[in-house]
């Protein structure tokens, strides 16, 4: 056993569980759990694109709920206003985030470290003001919500859609699993290490001949694709869309997120989305001013483990392999 | 034009308030490296205990003294507990603060209430000026902010701290060799930073109102107003928050508030990307 198979194993039992949710939630806690588990994966995949950004190439971006609102709205504008059908509107909404990572990725990855954060909720922002005032469009504070069209229809009485509850579980799971997988490619692949590359030192990264702008731009666009579906979901998920998501509060949100669970691991993401939406659901029954222990919670994180909690993990297996097995290198950060 | 000339010159009042809150984040932000995401909150609070200033003492005067003093308090302590431990790592800075943050406002929403409440100035007549009714504490404000700010930049130009301040923000290192306490220093730094975003709202808040969730909406204000001024460029900060707060201003008397809200970020994603990346030092990493 090394500490890849160590990760590997990891990621075959979050799968596992995952799969197998609907039947082990129920046995252990209430059914309700069921939903939130699969609101978590939707928010772990926000966490994962803030991590895909800054834990591989070094860009902190402040404003990813900036495509999460345009997946969002592509959904139920799709749907409510243009009367598209499911899977148009499902595309139709990470078209759009999609294309909103290009066009303000084109201009913000020229910028890096703060001004980069800053440039990110500059942008999120003034679609956030807009969507607030484009009331005919958007619905403004109350939002937008429509009916769910079927995902397959045979004739008039059968059709899968995901008004059933397990067909939605399994949807939820279906794409978020597809973007995990995405993100596991491509951080395998050359452009992954060119992205480690250009976070370890763009300067050696620009000499030895790579892009670092071109490297940055896919990078965005890659996670402005993944907070599309996210938002998607999302708007599924809810039967609705809302400016409010798309408030940097939610941007930040996710950085708490990525970086408690661990920026720079893929699992790290949702480690911190599923510890906090716990320690939310769990507590906000018994006191109302939870959020208090929540922010304690954080900073206790931060201080103790400065590498998240995916780091703390990599740390004591790597420290237990080091000890028995002398000369095998551990590795640096996880898969 | 009557219109334009209010809302222009609420503009000015309104910025030399965000340039103090915002001075107080730019030494935070350029001596400590840390990006303070509750520094919005900080101001939230100032409002909050110059509300129970009131509240306990009759009196909103003794809020000006009191609250500054609180909030410098509260700064030591914060930085001890939460900033010392994770120093210099900005990243880390930013999860700390934002945990900061929800502390605060839930704090708040616990013992002052969920409610947003409004505050009576007090000085409540008007003066006539430019042709047009004008309140005077929005003039006492802005005469406030601008005590506030120019004694500050005293503090930091002709006192001993001062000077140990910008040696320590010049070379932490080289400083800490000669003997300057770089330590208590970053606390100072730090709970003055506080003090400035509570004397902001003690300033603020009988022209705005009182909520916990008042500092969400200034924040990112105040971090445009630190970067369009230039990192580090104290003076250039409290020019871009009373341009920016003035623009604003003006283009809220012909347009809908949300409408010049977002003139004023495309304003600022403009200055921001035509700026080249040489002019400011650290803008790199």
């Amino acid at each position: 056993m090394t500490p890849d198979k160590i990760n590997r194993l990891g990621i075959v039992a979050v799968a596992l569980f995952t799969l197998l949710a609907p039947w082990i939630l129920p046995v252990f806690v209430d059914e309700f759990w069921v939903d939130i588990y699969s609101e978590m994966l939707i928010w772990s995949l926000l966490a994962a694109s803030v991590n895909l950004l800054f834990g591989y190439v070094g860009l902190l971006s402040f404003g990813q709920a900036l495509f999460f609102g345009m997946g969002m709205y592509g959904v139920a504008i799709g749907i409510a206003k243009i009367g598209l059908g499911f899977w148009p509107a499902f595309g139709f909404g990470i078209l759009l985030s999609t294309t909103m990572a290009l066009i303000t990725g084109f201009l913000a990855v020229r910028l890096t470290w703060h001004y980069f954060a800053i440039i990110t909720v500059v942008f999120s922002l003034i679609f956030y003001f807009t969507a607030l005032s484009w009331k005919p469009l958007t619905g403004g504070d109350d939002g937008l919500s429509f009916t769910m069209p079927p995902i397959f229809s045979f004739g008039e009485e059968t059709a899968i859609s995901l008004t059933d509850p397990t067909v939605q579980y399994y949807f939820i799971v279906l794409m978020v699993g597809a973007c995990y997988a995405l993100m596991g490619v491509v951080l395998k692949s050359p452009l992954g290490r060119a992205f480690r590359t250009v976070k370890e030192n763009d300067m050696r990264a620009a000499l030895i001949g790579l892009n670092v702008y071109m490297i940055r731009l896919t990078a965005f666009v890659i996670a402005g694709f993944v907070a599309g579906v996210a938002g998607a979901l999302f708007a599924f998920f809810g039967r609705y869309a809302s400016a409010t998501y798309m408030f940097y509060h939610v941007s930040g949100e996710a950085v708490v997120w990525a970086i408690i669970g661990g920026a720079g691991t893929l699992l790290g993401p949702v480690v911190g989305t599923t510890l906090l939406i716990t320690l939310r659901e769990e507590l906000s029954d018994v006191w109302e001013h939870y959020l208090i222990v929540v922010g304690v919670i954080v900073i206790v994180v931060v201080i103790f483990a400065p590498k998240g909690l995916g780091g703390l993990w990599m740390g004591m297996v790597n420290r237990i392999f080091d000890k028995s097995a002398n000369g095998n290198q551990p590795k640096e950060g996880g898969e | 034009m009557e219109l334009v000339i209010a809302l222009g010159m609420n503009g000015i009042v309104w910025g030399l308030i965000i340039a103090l809150i915002a001075l107080g984040l730019s030494i935070i932000f350029g001596l400590l490296d840390i990006i303070n995401i509750a520094h919005g909150d900080f101001f939230m609070v100032g409002t909050v205990l110059a509300w129970f200033v009131l509240d306990t003492t009759g009196n909103y005067w003794l809020a000006f003294l009191i609250v500054p003093i609180i909030g410098f308090a509260m700064g030591v302590v914060i930085e001890y507990t939460v900033i010392q431990p994770i120093k210099n790592a900005a990243a880390l800075s930013i999860v700390a603060t934002f945990g900061l943050s929800i502390i605060l406002q839930e704090g708040v929403r616990a013992t002052f209430g969920a409610a947003p409440t409004r505050l009576v100035p007090p000085i409540q007549s008007t003066i006539q000026m430019f042709g047009l009714e004008y309140e005077v504490y929005r003039l006492f404000a802005a005469a406030v902010s601008i005590a506030a700010i120019l004694l500050f930049f005293g503090f930091l130009h002709r006192t001993k701290m001062g000077t140990w301040m910008r040696a320590v923000r010049y070379d932490p290192e080289t400083a800490t060799a000669m003997g300057i306490p770089a330590r208590k220093i970053y606390m100072i730094t730090f709970a003055l930073g506080f003090a400035m975003a509570a004397l902001g709202g003690v300033v603020a808040a009988p022209i705005t109102t009182v909520d916990f969730q008042a500092g969400v909406d200034i924040l990112p204000f105040c971090f445009m107003a630190v970067i369009i001024g230039g990192l580090g460029n104290l003076e250039g900060t409290v020019a871009a928050a009373v341009m920016l707060a003035f623009f604003e201003g003006v283009m809220a008397s012909f347009a809908d508030p949300t409408i010049a809200r977002i003139g004023s970020l495309c304003l600022m994603s403009i200055v921001l990307l035509i700026r080249p990346h040489g002019i400011f030092a650290g803008a790199t990493r």
